[in-house]
């Protein structure tokens, strides 16, 4: 079962691991905060009352400690992974180090959290931070236009440039 | 009226759509050439006596230099650390403002054709435009994109007022941005554009954007915040377009 939950973890690290590369940046203008992705301490993954609150225990704190803990009750389920919050090791990836903590609670992963670094280059990788441009295709078009923005043509190359060929058709 | 001027290394194309006498706009025109001659003198790096040069040469300090070069120094800092470095007017060795010089003369040379009577004009110096108002058609301008490899066909066509559209594009003049903090030549992004209230910094941004690589995609998204949205192509024919893109209908 340990074992189980290990994979759980790894996978995970894994996971995030290729979100951070992905979706790495290099110029962060404002280092910021990072918020949970996921609240662990109040998961709404979970329909049913988690266990640890019907024992008037609660999960520990939103950031677990640095080594995998079990904090809560034993098994539950035929699932073989004990209820609780476990953390990953760290990951140093070139972005920084990423962690990966999970929770469980009836024998099933209802929650998963990643700290993300919050300095230097990678701070922008916080999901808060993130804006994104849409993708599509390069597109080859015709069309009437007034003037053509591009890179800085030379005196030389402007002859050969649709705006020169706009320049005289308009002269 | 229509004019286009050899000059800054380039052609600039002025376009203004001004309902006005003849002679008005020709001296508009005359006065807006004139303007960027004057720029080229002072600035050009290709020119021993301009005050660039000069500087370089450390024949003057920049506490001696014009307040335009002290501006333009200024703005080259502080686009250097907006950009995490990636636009650095030093990046190819001694002084060379002309990233941010460009656009800026533009923007004055606009603002001129303001303060003369033109509302409705559109500059393009070389790639990099201003425009105001709405073309002689009575729409706003109609601005395409360079297909970053088919130098006759467009791979956007914006619709433009009161706008500056500037890009960067590796496929020009080959290797000639370089990542500054490499020194190697700019790699992953084949064409950047950025549509802005200011064409220096869109300018700017676009350069340093390409300087970034594949990293430029998600720093572009961000400044979209500033009133800065963005179009780009990656080498391997990827295109990105920022939601308030003024795409033309």
């Amino acid at each position: 079962m340990r074992r189980s939950t290990a994979a759980a973890v790894g996978t995970l690290t894994g996971a995030a691991l290729i979100v951070g590369v992905r979706l790495s940046v290099s110029a962060p203008v404002v280092p910021s905060a990072a918020p949970p992705v996921v609240d662990l301490a109040n998961s709404g993954q979970d329909a049913d009352p988690p266990p640890a609150a019907s024992s008037g225990k609660k999960p520990s704190s939103k950031k677990p400690a640095a080594k995998p803990t079990e904090d809560t009750e034993g098994e539950a389920g035929g699932s073989g992974l004990k209820n609780g919050i476990f953390k990953g090791s760290a990951a140093k990836n070139p972005y920084g180090t990423i962690q990966v903590s999970i929770k469980v609670s009836g024998g099933k992963i209802t929650a998963a959290d990643a700290t993300y670094p919050v300095t230097g280059d990678s701070a922008t990788i916080n999901p808060p931070a993130i804006a994104s441009l849409k993708q599509s295709t390069v597109k080859a078009q015709s069309a009437d236009v007034d003037a053509v923005s591009g890179a800085t043509f030379t005196s030389e190359s402007y002859v050969k440039s649709l705006q020169a060929a706009i320049d005289q058709a308009t002269a | 009226m229509h004019h286009a001027e050899h000059v800054m290394g380039t052609v600039v194309s002025i376009d203004l759509a001004d309902n006005l006498p003849q002679a008005d706009l020709r001296a508009m025109i005359d006065d807006v050439c004139g303007w960027l001659h004057e720029v080229d003198r002072r600035f050009s790096t290709y020119r021993d006596d301009s005050e660039v040069c000069r500087l370089r040469r450390r024949e003057i300090e920049v506490a001696d230099c014009s307040a335009d070069l002290r501006h333009v120094l200024e703005a080259c800092a502080d686009l250097w650390r907006e950009t995490d470095g990636y636009f650095d007017a030093y990046a190819a060795g001694p002084l060379d403002p002309s990233g941010y010089v460009k656009g800026w003369s533009v923007e004055i040379a606009s603002a001129r054709l303001v303060e003369a009577g033109s509302v409705n004009h559109c500059v393009n110096a070389g790639g990099d435009i201003r425009a105001r108002g709405l073309s002689a058609s009575g729409a706003p301008w109609r601005v395409g994109i360079r297909h970053p490899w088919e130098a006759d066909k467009l791979s956007w066509v914006l619709a433009v007022s009161d706008q500056a559209v500037a890009t960067s594009g590796t496929y020009e003049r080959g290797d000639h941005v370089v990542n500054p903090r490499t020194g190697e030549p700019a790699r992953g992004l084949r064409s950047v554009t950025v549509v802005g209230p200011d064409l220096a910094l869109a300018d700017a941004y676009a350069t340093a954007a390409l300087a970034m690589g594949e990293a430029g995609i998600a720093w572009l998204a961000k400044l979209a915040a500033d009133g800065y949205d963005s179009a780009l192509v990656t080498d391997d024919g990827r295109a990105f377009s920022s939601a308030g893109l003024p795409a033309a209908v």
